[in-house]
């Protein structure tokens, strides 16, 4: 009962589920908590070492296969890997619960990066603090591009494919996508309730004016940390799907331009500090880079230039002209209305009665 | 080791010329500029493309890079950063608006650089080592000298000279001292600051092709050359303050030197593998400069003697003097 959904589409589906993962997160500390965010890269990329590092060397662990240092040695790893799908693809309890485990650990960690970013937040502001997290982001990113032992540095290491229990060809990538796409969606409704909660509303409010929200009692070094875990956590979980989709990991493909200056173009787009802008924005960016890096032969023969070029200068004109004609996006924040009176009157009887 | 320091003055030098040019654009402008990445790049692309077009040294074309990227900033002044300095952006909007530039100029340096390999038939264009054209000026201790150490130093020099007489002895360095400290108040006295911010981004980005192509002669080139080090231009600058041209240019040469010879002492000690992470000393100076001593090398005063220009106080020193 397979049915086949072109690769275009599939490929679109899966760019915008990764995508709107790692751009709510963004726009949960930048749009809602007001923190110049311009490290994203770096729970990113964390979020992928330990899916390319972590299940493998467990599962070689209890398998009797070497898991140390030899587990990242690109001759031995494809083998060992090799060995741990075909166990993986005829039991899909153990591999369920092995991505759910690698996502939990990543968030986990995500979160502990998140908090380690709370530092330099609370002492730093506007453009210092983004110039300091963008430093965060590349030391890690030099160390997990060198450092071979973790995750094969530049050779890459194979990350144990999870997904094999749903089966080959066309009906695998179905299943991909929705469960890919399952999770995207998760993490935008997460993120739009947590908006909504009292937590969201008091970000907002220390976006607008920290000295208000101090003044109503709220804490603002708490506030910070808790935006910024919350926010390193998800990212974390989108690396590490991106790792598990991709089935490889190699350090140098995650670079601060994919992982931390896109997804801001994406937010600048939908409108930064409005959720279902994410959507609009991320769907938009993900179909014109993939159609690029789809019709590249094609758009060879209208435009003497490289498509790869292409696509720098349209991500760079798209942030430059929304940056001066439209700094609110497509869709900017509309202000969250409060109840009318009528109804909180009504509210206030009703405590009373009770 | 003599060979060794000489290169690493050479480098310094670069990196100190290119950081004060963040510094003069973030003083003028508040603009965090990461279009330099590529301002730097395209200095190491015009030297290199005039010297294999051309021949010659490779230093003739170093003034024509300087001025090339000087003009990619007023380019960019006008096209972007006008408008949003009168609508009064936030930095991190500034910033933003300055990456956008730099994803389309690194854009246009990867299609020239195509463009020298399939037209002009330069096989290295994407990936060149100019420091071979160099000329040697004699040997000390069996080390050869070549004439980047001597040029680059006497290029900062001249620059630390030429900027002071013109910040304190003419009209318009005055001018542009006073719009720095008060941009409200310099206006009122009938100075335009326009004419300020576009002299800062012509001089800020004549300096990033001034480093970028003296730095040709000592890294090799590539597209993305300047992605590469824009992390320790960066760390120059807010090594040396951000609020001080000169701050800038010692924080740079500081940053630089440690850099070049603490991984080359480093790899002496641990083995050739350390050299990957040389990244890592700049961006732990940059980011230990920023929690620790947020005012930099330009916030420290030596005795009756600043890096800060005259005239200038820091906020802490105006509130301390209330």
């Amino acid at each position: 009962m397979v049915f086949e959904i072109p690769p275009l589409i599939l490929n679109i589906l899966i760019n915008f589920a990764i995508g709107l993962i790692i751009t709510v997160s963004l726009n949960l500390e930048v749009g809602i908590a007001g923190i110049p965010q311009f490290g994203r890269v770096l729970a990113v990329i964390i979020g992928a070492i330990v899916a390319a590092a972590i299940p493998g060397r467990l599962l070689a662990l209890s398998m009797g296969l070497p898991y140390g240092a030899d587990y990242a040695f690109h001759l031995y790893n494809f083998k060992i890997v090799y060995e741990i799908n075909s166990v993986l693809q005829s039991n899909v309890i153990l591999s369920i619960g092995v991505l759910l485990f690698t996502l939990a650990i990543a968030a986990i960690i995500g979160g502990l990066i998140g908090y380690a970013c709370s530092y330099p937040a609370l002492r730093l502001k506007e453009a210092y603090l983004g110039i300091t997290l963008l430093a965060f982001g590349d030391v890690v990113q030099t160390i997990a591009w060198n450092y071979d032992p973790l995750a094969g540095a530049t050779q890459g290491v194979m990350v144990p494919d999870v997904f094999g229990w749903i089966g080959i060809g066309p009906g695998r990538y179905l299943g991909l996508i929705l469960i890919l796409l399952g999770l995207g969606l998760l993490s935008f409704i997460f993120v739009e309730f947590l908006i909504r909660s009292p937590f969201g509303r008091a970000l907002k409010a220390m976006r607008d004016s920290e000295v208000a929200a101090k003044v109503y009692g709220k804490d603002i070094v708490k506030l910070r940390a808790e935006a910024l875990i919350v926010g390193g956590a998800l990212a974390a979980i989108g690396g590490a799907l991106w790792a598990f989709y991709a089935g490889h990991f190699k350090a140098v493909t995650y670079t601060r331009l994919t992982w931390t200056f896109w997804p801001w173009a994406y937010m600048m787009l939908g409108g930064i500090g409005n959720n279902l802008g994410m959507l609009v924005g991320v769907f938009a960016f993900s179909v014109i880079r993939t159609l690029i890096y789809a019709y590249k032969t094609e758009l060879t023969a209208f435009i003497p230039i490289s498509p790869q070029w292409f696509e720098y200068i349209l991500v760079g004109l798209a942030i430059i002209i929304l940056v001066l004609f439209r700094p609110q996006g497509l869709f900017p924040e509309k202000p969250a209305l409060t109840l009318p009176k009528k109804e909180i009157e009504k509210i206030r009887q009703r405590i009373k009665k009770e | 080791m003599i060979d060794l320091i000489l290169k690493a003055v050479a480098y310094s030098s670069g990196i100190a010329l290119t950081s004060a040019g963040i510094t003069i654009i973030y003083m003028a402008t508040r603009t965090f500029n990461f279009a330099h990445a590529s301002m730097v790049a395209w200095g190491f692309y015009v030297v290199f493309a005039l010297y294999s077009l051309l021949g010659g040294i490779p230093y003739y074309y170093v003034v024509f890079a300087a001025l090339f990227s000087g003009l990619l900033g007023v380019i960019l002044y006008y096209t972007v950063n006008r408008r949003l300095l009168r609508a009064g952006a936030s930095t991190v909007t500034l910033m933003m608006s300055t990456l956008g530039v730099d994803l389309i100029f690194f854009a246009v340096i990867n299609i020239f650089a195509d463009y020298l390999t399939e037209v002009h038939k330069i096989p290295n264009a994407r990936y060149f080592v100019l420091e071979l054209k160099d000329v040697s000026l004699g040997t000390i201790d069996g080390a050869s000298v070549r004439a980047i150490t001597l040029i680059s130093t006497l290029v900062v020099i001249a620059l630390i000279v030429s900027l002071h007489l013109f910040l304190t002895k003419t009209k318009f360095g005055i001018a542009v001292r006073a719009t720095i400290e008060n941009t409200a108040l310099a206006t009122v006295l009938g100075i335009n600051p326009e004419r300020v911010y576009v002299l800062s981004w012509f001089l800020g980005g004549a300096l990033a092709g001034l480093g970028g192509g003296l730095l040709s002669m000592t890294i090799s080139g590539y597209p993305a050359v300047g992605m590469t080090i824009i992390v320790t231009m960066f760390a120059g600058s807010i090594v040396g303050g951000l609020y001080s041209i000169f701050g800038s240019l010692v924080g740079g040469f500081l940053v630089g030197l440690s850099e070049y010879l603490g991984i080359t002492g480093l790899s002496l000690a641990f083995g050739g593998w350390i050299l990957a992470y040389r990244l890592i000393i700049p961006l732990i100076a940059m980011v230990s400069a920023l929690l620790l001593f947020p005012e930099g090398l330009g916030g420290i005063k030596f005795k009756g003697f600043s890096l800060r220009l005259p005239g200038r106080t820091s906020s802490k020193e105006l509130k301390s003097e209330v």
